[in-house]
């Protein structure tokens, strides 16, 4: 298993001067390093806030390697600013390339670098490792290992007041078209840890979560996978940044000329976001999130926890309710006894049907009832369950409207199900689904008299 | 106090496979999907009627689920009753000397839960399960 830090995100800018005074402002704090990278070309300004750092990347500080001056100008030119790439923290970049490449992913050989800061003349020391934009849909990533100390990158002086300036990342939005290819990069091949996959069908949106220790990785698609999408590359969107205080934050921005919306309820259930907005975003989508207590209860993952697609597929037939849950025991009464004085569930009925090779007990538990049954004859089907998986859950029934027409529809679509019959309990009619049909859950579909008799239940 | 069946757990070796039957074909609504890392599974809550039918998918190895998806492939795994005080027959239940999973409560999809061990119910799996206020189906 990996274990990566987001260890910094690269914004690429066209005029570093303005966009340090932008971040500056945003961030309510000064530059931890403004510095040069003479074998690449480029200059930078770089901010470490509590939980990761901040580099705007700009072109000029000498030639260079055009591997990384040429591919920021392509990408300023094609895109414009924005979020470059993300950088990924180990502390081995070279074991990493090797674990990487076995995962599939097209990693350029690791390269020793180093920065100057322009001020204090001060060097930081890294061992860094690109991955092909093939093998990451199109996003820019890397490996990074630091070889200098982490305080050789100073935090960022914080000049705003109390709980207005930005303390961490919150979480980075990529923009995904194709879900499963970013799945297998992040999962599969970095090894992330997947914390939420949900679907909001009414905005058509399908969302992601990947922890990178406490940074989300936000990929962000449509509820559908659409067959244009399949193949077309990602992008990197936006950025969430965590403040203490998003009222106060706002009232600071917009005092600084900084353009912003709300404060309004996040989704997440105790959160508090506003969106900043124009050119002092330098083309990140950015959000200010502010945390308070209720939004880390592991309770609000609740409504936060969605996920999927209720796709609309016609039916002959409606399932009512789950009727009742079968438990197979190799003795009843004992059973029986159990359950009563364990769980207070105690028989209302017990039968043994004529001629028939088991005997029952119902167990009524509000909504439903638990059926005890215990086979009598070492052939019944109960009893081979037993032999093979041993005694306890055995099987469900699931009230349908209509058996007949349950029964017709599931064989349409290739469902193995018996033919109707009369069912144990009175008045009852029953089916089998084969349980090879539903992931090894023997199912019974179960129609009942139609009122006023029903014998469900107390 | 059991109140009702909360839901049934079933254990599935591919979720997206899981949700064509139970989803597609029997058309039981999904309304709630999420990964649980602390558990290392995949889990989805169908609603049937007024109760669940939860679909559990290991996503790490050697985790019960795991385990039992290895040595007993898929199946119905385990029942939940939902009680009014899931702490007060917890407390009762040791009290009596009843074997648990769980010697305390936790959370779960299902709210405040523990698990009895199966050997104390005859081989049968049973959680017992106290909603949290919000949403969850009750």
């Amino acid at each position: 298993m990996t274990d990566f830090t987001l260890d910094h995100v690269i914004i690429a800018v066209r005029d570093l001067d303005a966009a340090t005074a932008d971040f500056a402002a945003l961030l309510g704090r000064s530059p931890s390093w403004r510095g040069e990278h003479p074998q690449y070309g480029t200059r930078n300004t770089l901010f470490r806030i509590d939980n990761t750092y901040i580099e705007l990347l700009g072109l000029g500080g000498g030639s260079g390697d055009p591997r990384w001056s040429g591919e920021i100008a392509r990408f300023l030119d094609a895109h414009g600013e924005g979020v470059y790439a993300l950088a990924l923290g180990t502390s081995d970049v070279d074991a990493t390339a090797r674990d990487m490449r076995e995962r599939g992913l097209e990693v350029i050989n690791p390269a020793d670098g180093e920065g100057i800061d322009i001020d204090t003349g001060a060097r930081r020391e890294w061992r860094n490792a690109m991955v092909s934009l093939k093998s990451t849909n199109g996003t820019r990533l890397f490996f990074i290992q630091h070889k200098s100390p982490v305080d050789a990158l100073p935090a960022a002086p914080v000049v705003a007041g109390e709980g207005a300036h930005v303390q961490r990342m919150d979480h980075a939005v990529v923009l995904s078209a194709d879900m499963e290819a970013s799945r297998r990069l992040w999962g599969d091949a970095l090894g992330a840890r997947l914390a939420l996959d949900r679907t909001f069908p009414e905005r058509n949106t399908r969302i992601l979560f990947y922890r990178l220790r406490d940074i989300t990785i936000e990929i962000s698609g449509g509820a559908q996978q659409t067959e244009e999408g399949l193949g077309k590359p990602d992008r990197l969107w936006g950025l969430a940044w965590g403040v203490g205080n998003v009222e106060a934050t706002c009232a600071r921005l917009r005092a600084a000329g900084i353009e912003v919306s709300g404060p309004r309820r996040g989704i997440k259930p105790g959160t508090l976001v506003a969106t900043v907005k124009g050119e002092h975003a330098h083309g990140v989508a950015m959000l200010l999130i502010e945390h308070t207590p209720e939004s880390f209860k592991p309770e609000s993952r609740q409504p936060h926890g969605e996920a999927f697609d209720n796709t609309p597929q016609s039916r002959a037939f409606a399932v009512k309710a789950l009727d009742h849950v079968v438990v197979s025991t190799a003795d009843l009464d004992a059973t029986a006894a159990t359950w009563a004085s364990t769980l207070a569930l105690h028989a209302s009925e017990s039968l043994q049907p004529e001629g028939a090779h088991f005997k029952l007990a119902k167990l009524p538990a509000g909504n439903a009832f638990v059926e005890l049954i215990q086979p009598l004859t070492a052939d019944h089907r109960v009893a081979r369950t037993i032999a093979e998986r041993g005694q306890g859950m055995y099987s469900i029934s699931i009230e349908v409207d209509s058996l007949d027409a349950a029964v017709a529809d599931l064989r349409a679509k290739g469902v193995a199900v018996s033919e109707p019959e009369p069912g144990i309990w009175a008045g009852t009619r029953v089916a089998r689904i084969n349980k090879s049909a539903a992931n090894g859950v023997s199912v019974q579909l179960i129609e009942r008299p139609k009122a006023p008799l029903r014998s469900q239940g107390q | 106090m059991i109140q009702k069946i909360h839901h049934v757990g079933v254990v599935v070796r591919d979720m997206e496979q899981a949700m064509r039957f139970y989803r597609d074909t029997l058309g039981l609504p999904v309304h709630k999907l999420e990964t649980i890392q602390e558990q290392g599974v995949r889990a989805a809550l169908l609603t049937i009627g007024n109760s669940e039918i939860e679909l559990l998918e290991p996503v790490v190895p050697d985790t019960g689920v795991a385990r039992y998806l290895e040595r007993k492939g898929e199946g119905l795994h385990h029942i939940c009753f939902q009680v009014d005080d899931v702490e007060r027959d917890l407390a009762t239940l040791k009290m009596r000397g009843t074997e648990m999973i769980d010697q305390q409560t936790r959370i779960g999809l299902a709210g405040r839960i523990c698990f009895l061990h199966p050997s104390a119910m005859d081989g049968a799996l049973v959680e017992l399960c106290q909603p949290l206020d919000d949403g969850h189906t009750s």
